[in-house]
C-alpha cells in the first residue's frame, strides 16, 4: 500500500513537471547550471542573474532563430558531480537544451562534460571553471570557458606585481581548484622572475580564526599578502583579520576577491592597500554596456564571474543563431561567432548580431569579460586589469600584461 | 512529451540509484544487521573511488598514476582499499557506543576528505583525477548509459544475493543475535568483536565498490564529490525510509529518496528565478522533514525487517 | 617569534575560540547527561540564534542588547523542537533520536538559508583594531565574549548546585527513574533543559558571529569541535565542557606549528579520537553512557 502511494506521488510529480514543457516549436532552451547550494552558494545568484540578462537581451531584440523565445532552464549543480550530472541530464533530456552555461565548479564541469554534454553533443560553456584539467578533456570540441584557466591569471598577476616593484610576498590560498591553481601558477612565475615567496600556505574554508596562519605568514617578513580566495567567503575573514591585527600593509587578490560585499563589510576607508585583478574585455565599451544593463537590473556590477556568465550565455545564443538551431553545427558556429575576423559585436547588441548573421556576414563577439578568442582546446587567454577600491566598488588603475 | 528523453533520464537515474543502492546495502550490513552507526560513509566511498581512479587512469604530472590497469582490477582494488581502511578504523572505534561511533566516523570521513584535498602527490589534491576509463564509453549517449546501467544493475543484484544469503545463514542469525543482545551472545561464546569487525569491513567494501562505479561513470573524481550531505546523510535517510535490516528496503529507499531528490528539482525549475533559488535550499528542508515523518509514522521503514520471532530490542 | 607574538596571535585567539566552543559544549554535555543522546542539531541551532540576533541588529538594536532576546527566542524554539520532533521518540532507542536531530539540523539550516540567504553577513561593518593592554592585544568584543562566558559558566554552576530545579536536573542526569520516584517531574526538567540548551546555543552562535562573520554553515562547522570538547572534558560535567572547549580551541590555533594549515579542522577530531581511546570518561571523569 505504501509503495503504491509513493509510486503514485512520484508519477504525479514527474507528469506535472514534464507536462509543463513549452509548446512553441521555435523556442530554444539553454541550461544554466549554477552552484546554488554548496560551498560557493553566495556567488551563484549574481551569476545566474547575469546569464538571464543575456537571455533577456536576446528576447527583447528579436528573439532566437525565427522569432522564437530563448528560455533559460535553471539547475542546481551544488558544486558536486552527483547533483551537477543529475541537473544536466534533466536539462538535456527533458528540456532538450541545446547548450549549457556552467557548471560553476571544475569538478562538476568534468563530470558533467564526461557523462552528459559530450555524449549528448550539447555545447558547454563554463563561466567559472578554472582547473587546467578541463583543458585536457577529450571533448569533441564541445567544452569551452569564458574565463582563462588559473594558469594565466596567476602568471599575469605575478608579472604585474614585479612590474610595480613588489619583490617579496606571502601567499594565502583557499584549498580548492580555484585558489590552489592560482597560487601554483603565481608562485612559479613570481619566482621565475626573481621574486621571493616569504610564506605560502593553504587553508580550508569555514574556520573561525585564521590569525595563527596569518601570523605564521607574516613571520616571513613580507609586506604584501596575496589572497587567492573568495571575497564573499573565507577571503573576507582573512582580509579582516589581517587588517585588524596589522599583519601586512598591502593586499592583493584575484577576481574571486573582487566583491562589493567585501567593501561593504570592511569599509572602503580601510581598504586603501587592497588591490584585485580581474579579467576584462579589450573593448571597454562592451563592459560598459554590460555594467549599465546589469545595474539597471538591480544587480551589483562587481559581482564575481558576472561578466563571464553573461558572455557564456550570450555566446551560446549567438552560436545557436549561427547554427540555425542545428546541434551538430554548434561547435563550429561558436568558434565562428567568437573569433576574429568579423564585425565586432558588443555585449547587448543582439539585434545587430542577428541581422549580420542573417546576411551571412562574419561576426566577432567582444565580451564583457574578455574577447574570447578560443584556442584549440576551448580555452581563452584573457586580458586583465588591476583594480583598486573606489567608493563602494572598484576602479581600474592599470592593464595587466 | 519527449518519451525518448524521459527514458534516457530514467536510465541515468537508474545508474545513480544503483550506486546509492550499493551504498545503502553496505550501510545495511553495518547498521541494519549489526547495529553500527557508521556516519562516515563518504570516507569509504572516497577511498574506493580514488583507489580505482588512480589505478586505471592515464598518467598525469605531479601525482601517482598512469598505471592504466584494467577495470576489473580497479574495482577489486576499490573494494580492497575500502576494506583495508575499514579494518583499523573498526578495530579502534567499534568498541564505542553507537553515537560516539557516529561522531568518530564523521571525524574520520572528514580527515580522509582533508587528506584527499591536501596530498596532491597521491590524489591530485583539489584538481582530482581525470582520464579515468569508462566501460562502453565510446557508444552513443543512450546506448552507453544503458550499458552502464546493465553493469551497475548486475553488480547490485550480485551484492544483494550475496548479502541475502549471508543474512539468512547462521552467520546472519549470529549477527542479529549480537546486535540485539550483546551480553547474551558473548555469554554463549560468540566472538562479538570479531564478528562486528567483519560486518564493518564487508559493508565498507561495498561502499568502496560504489565509489568505483561512480568514478568510472564520470571519468573523473574530485574532492567535491565527497560532500557529507550527498555522500553520507542522504544514504542514511534512504536506509531509514526503505527499512533498515531489510536489503530490499535498502534498495527501495535508495530509489525513492533519489527520485524525490531529483524530481523535486524539476518542479522548482518552473518557478521564477528568485524563488527558484530559494527553492533549491528548500530541497534540504524537504529531506530533513521526510526523515522526521518516517521516524514518526513509519519508523521501521517501508519494508520492515523480516522477523523470525519477537521484535528486536536494542 | 616573541612571547607577545605567541600570546597575541596564537594563545588569545585560541582562548576566545575555546570559550565559544565551551559555551556550545556545555549545551551538548547537558543534553548528553540529562537527555542521554548526541544532539546533532546543536550547531544549526546556534546558527539560528546568531541570525535571529542579526535580524534584531538590522532592525536597529545594538548587538549585545540583541543577545538576551535571541537567547530567549532560541530557548522557546528549542522547547518547540523537542515537543515536535524528539518527544514521541522517547520510548525508542536513543539512536533514533540522534537521527531525528540530524533531520532537525538540516531543516534549521534550510530555514536560515531561505530567510537570510547564503551570503556572509556581519553584525557591524568595518574593522576593529585591538586595544593594547600591556602588550596583550584584545578587542572589546573579545573581552565581552570572555566575560559573557565566565558569567554563563558561574551562573549555570550556581544554578545546578543550589537551586531546586538545578538539583532536579542533576538528579535526572544521575538516574531518571529514581528522580521520578523522588518527585521530580521529568517532563518539566526536560523542558527546562531545552530552554537552557537553546539559550546557550544562541549565545555561542552570537559570539561566533560577532568575532567573525555569520554564514549559514557556521554552526555545522563548529559542531564537531564542540562535541570533541564535551567528550574530552567528560560527558555530563559542565566544568568538563569548559575545560574541553578551551583545550580544543587552543589546540586548533596551535596546530599550525605542527601541521599544514589545511589540517586545522582535523585537530579537534584527533583530540576526540585520542580521548576516546585513552580515557573515555574524559578528563574530569564524566559518565560513560
Amino acid at each position: 500500500m505504501k509503495r503504491r502511494t509513493i509510486a503514485g506521488l512520484v508519477g504525479a510529480m514527474l507528469g506535472a513537471a514534464v507536462a509543463a514543457a513549452p509548446a512553441h516549436a521555435q523556442d530554444v532552451k539553454i541550461g544554466l547550471m549554477a552552484a546554488i547550494s554548496g560551498p560557493i552558494a553566495a556567488l551563484a545568484p549574481p551569476m545566474a542573474a547575469a546569464s538571464k540578462l543575456a537571455v533577456t537581451h536576446v528576447n527583447e531584440q528579436g528573439g532566437i532563430l525565427k522569432g522564437g523565445k530563448l528560455e533559460a532552464v535553471l539547475g542546481d549543480s551544488a558544486c558536486n558531480p552527483q547533483n551537477a550530472t543529475d541537473a544536466a541530464t534533466k536539462a538535456v533530456n527533458i528540456d532538450r537544451v541545446l547548450a549549457i552555461v556552467g557548471p560553476a565548479c571544475s569538478g562538476a564541469v568534468l563530470a558533467t562534460a564526461n557523462s552528459v554534454a559530450i555524449p549528448a553533443g550539447v555545447l558547454m560553456i563554463t563561466p567559472s571553471g578554472t582547473s587546467p584539467e578541463i583543458t585536457k578533456l577529450k571533448d569533441k570540441d564541445l567544452v569551452y570557458r569564458t574565463l582563462p584557466s588559473d594558469d594565466y591569471q596567476g602568471r599575469a598577476l605575478a608579472r604585474t606585481l614585479k612590474a610595480r616593484g613588489i619583490t617579496k610576498v606571502a601567499v594565502a590560498y583557499l584549498n580548492n581548484d580555484y585558489g590552489k591553481g592560482l597560487a601554483e601558477s603565481f608562485k612559479a612565475e613570481f619566482e621565475a622572475n626573481g621574486g621571493t615567496i616569504a610564506g605560502y600556505s593553504g587553508h580550508e574554508e569555514g574556520k573561525a580564526s585564521y590569525r595563527s596562519e596569518l601570523a605564521a605568514l607574516a613571520r616571513g617578513g613580507a609586506d604584501t599578502l596575496i589572497i587567492f580566495d573568495y571575497g564573499d567567503g573565507t577571503g573576507l575573514s582573512l582580509l579582516r583579520q589581517a587588517l585588524e591585527n596589522n599583519f601586512f600593509k598591502t593586499f592583493v587578490g584575484a577576481d574571486g576577491m573582487k566583491s562589493e560585499g567585501l567593501v561593504k563589510a570592511i569599509g572602503a576607508a580601510n581598504l586603501g592597500g587592497f588591490f584585485v585583478s580581474a579579467p576584462v574585455g579589450e573593448a571597454s565599451a562592451s563592459l560598459d554596456n554590460f555594467n549599465k544593463a546589469y545595474k539597471a537590473a538591480g544587480e551589483n556590477i562587481d559581482a564575481v564571474f558576472a561578466t563571464t556568465s553573461y558572455d557564456a550565455a550570450f555566446l551560446a545564443a549567438l552560436a545557436i543563431e549561427k547554427a540555425g538551431g542545428d546541434k551538430a553545427k554548434l561547435a563550429e558556429s561558436l568558434r565562428a561567432v567568437a573569433m576574429a575576423p568579423g564585425e565586432p559585436i558588443m555585449a547587448g547588441e543582439w539585434a545587430k548580431a542577428k541581422k549580420l548573421i542573417a546576411e551571412g556576414k562574419d561576426i566577432d563577439y567582444k565580451g564583457a569579460g574578455g574577447d574570447h578568442e578560443f584556442d584549440a582546446a576551448g580555452d581563452v587567454p584573457g586580458s586583465y586589469a588591476f583594480f583598486k577600491v573606489s567608493g563602494p566598488g572598484y576602479e581600474s588603475i592599470a592593464d595587466m600584461k | 512529451m519527449d518519451l525518448l528523453g524521459l527514458a534516457n533520464y530514467a536510465v541515468f537515474m537508474g545508474i545513480l540509484i544503483g550506486i546509492y543502492a550499493l551504498l545503502a546495502l553496505g550501510l545495511n550490513i553495518q547498521w541494519g544487521f549489526t547495529g553500527l552507526f557508521n556516519a562516515g560513509i563518504a570516507g569509504f566511498f572516497a577511498v574506493g573511488a580514488y583507489a580505482s581512479a588512480i589505478l586505471t587512469s592515464l598518467p598525469a604530472s605531479g601525482r601517482l598514476g598512469g598505471y592504466e590497469l584494467p577495470l576489473v582490477v580497479g574495482w577489486l582494488a576499490a573494494m580492497a582499499a575500502a576494506a583495508a581502511i575499514a579494518w583499523p578504523i573498526g578495530k579502534i572505534c567499534l568498541r564505542f557506543r553507537s553515537d560516539y561511533l557516529a561522531i568518530a566516523t564523521i571525524g574520520i570521513a572528514e580527515i580522509i576528505r582533508l587528506v584527499i584535498r591536501t596530498e596532491g602527490w597521491l590524489t591530485g589534491g583539489v584538481r582530482g583525477v581525470t582520464g579515468v576509463p569508462r566501460p562502453f564509453g565510446d557508444l552513443d549517449y543512450m546506448p552507453s548509459q544503458i550499458a552502464y546501467l546493465a553493469i551497475v544493475a548486475t553488480l547490485v543484484l550480485v551484492a544483494y544475493l550475496l548479502v541475502e544469503r549471508q543474512v539468512k545463514s547462521p552467520w546472519g542469525r549470529m549477527m542479529r543475535a549480537i546486535r540485539d543482545n550483546e551480553l547474551a551472545a558473548a555469554a554463549m561464546g560468540k566472538q562479538v568483536e570479531a564478528r562486528r569487525l567483519q560486518a564493518f569491513v564487508f559493508g565498507s567494501a561495498l561502499m568502496g565498490l560504489a565509489g568505483a562505479l561512480f568514478v568510472h561513470f564520470n571519468r573523473s573524481i574530485t574532492p567535491e564529490a565527497i560532500d557529507p550531505m550527498i555522500a553520507t546523510f542522504l544514504i542514511w535517510i534512504m536506509l531509514i525510509l526503505g527499512g533498515s535490516g531489510n536489503n530490499r528496503g535498502a534498495i527501495l529507499g535508495a530509489a525513492v529518496i533519489w527520485i524525490i531528490w531529483s524530481v523535486s528539482e524539476l518542479l522548482t525549475d518552473r518557478l521564477p528565478t528568485e524563488i527558484a533559488v530559494q527553492a533549491k535550499y528548500a530541497r534540504v528542508f524537504i529531506i530533513g522533514l521526510t526523515l522526521q515523518l518516517v521516524l514518526r509514522f513509519r519508523p521501521e521503514g517501508i519494508l520492515p525487517e523480516r522477523q523470525a520471532g519477537s521484535p528486536p530490542h536494542r | 617569534m616573541s612571547l607577545l607574538d605567541f600570546l597575541n596571535f596564537h594563545l588569545v585567539p585560541g582562548i576566545v575560540l575555546g570559550s565559544i566552543y565551551a559555551v556550545g559544549a556545555i549545551g551538548i554535555t547537558l543534553v548528553f547527561g540529562i537527555l542521554r543522546f548526541s544532539h546533532f542539531a546543536h550547531g544549526d541551532m546556534a546558527t539560528l540564534g546568531a541570525f535571529i540576533a542579526l535580524a534584531l541588529v538590522t532592525a536597529g538594536m545594538g548587538p549585545w542588547s540583541a543577545l538576551p532576546i535571541a537567547m530567549a527566542a532560541v530557548a522557546v524554539i528549542a522547547i518547540g523542537v523537542d515537543k515536535l520532533f524528539y518527544d514521541y521518540l522517547k520510548a525508542r532507542p536513543k539512536i533514533v533520536t540522534v537521527m531525528a536531530s540530524l533531520g532537525v539540523a538540516l531543516m534549521l539550516r534550510a530555514v536560515v538559508q531561505v530567510v537570510f540567504g547564503v551570503d556572509p553577513r556581519t553584525y557591524a561593518s568595518g574593522i576593529v583594531r585591538p586595544d593594547d593592554y600591556f602588550g596583550i592585544l584584545l578587542r572589546d568584543r573579545e573581552l565581552y565574549t570572555l566575560a559573557a562566558v565566565v558569567a554563563i559558566v558561574i551562573g549555570l554552576a550556581l544554578f545546578l548546585r543550589h537551586s531546586r530545579w538545578g538539583k532536579a536536573m542533576r538528579a535526572m542526569s544521575d538516574n531518571p527513574d529514581l528522580a521520578r520516584l523522588s518527585g521530580v517531574d521529568n517532563r518539566k526538567v526536560t523542558m527546562l533543559t531545552w530552554a537552557i540548551v537553546g539559550a546557550l546555543c544562541a549565545a555561542s552562535g552570537f559570539m561566533l558571529g560577532i568575532n567573525n562573520e555569520l554564514h549559514s554553515m557556521m554552526g555545522w562547522q563548529v559542531l564537531l569541535p564542540m562535541f570533541a570538547a564535551a567528550i574530552l572534558g567528560g560527558v555530563g560535567r559542565v566544568e568538563g565542557a569548559v575545560l574541553g572547549g578551551l583545550i580544543v580551541g587552543i589546540a586548533e590555533e596551535l596546530s599550525i606549528f605542527m601541521l599544514p594549515a589545511q589540517y586545522k579542522a582535523a585537530t579537534a577530531f584527533a583530540l576526540l579520537l585520542l580521548i576516546l581511546l585513552v580515557r573515555p570518561r574524559g578528563l574530569l571523569n564524566g559518565k560513560v553512557l
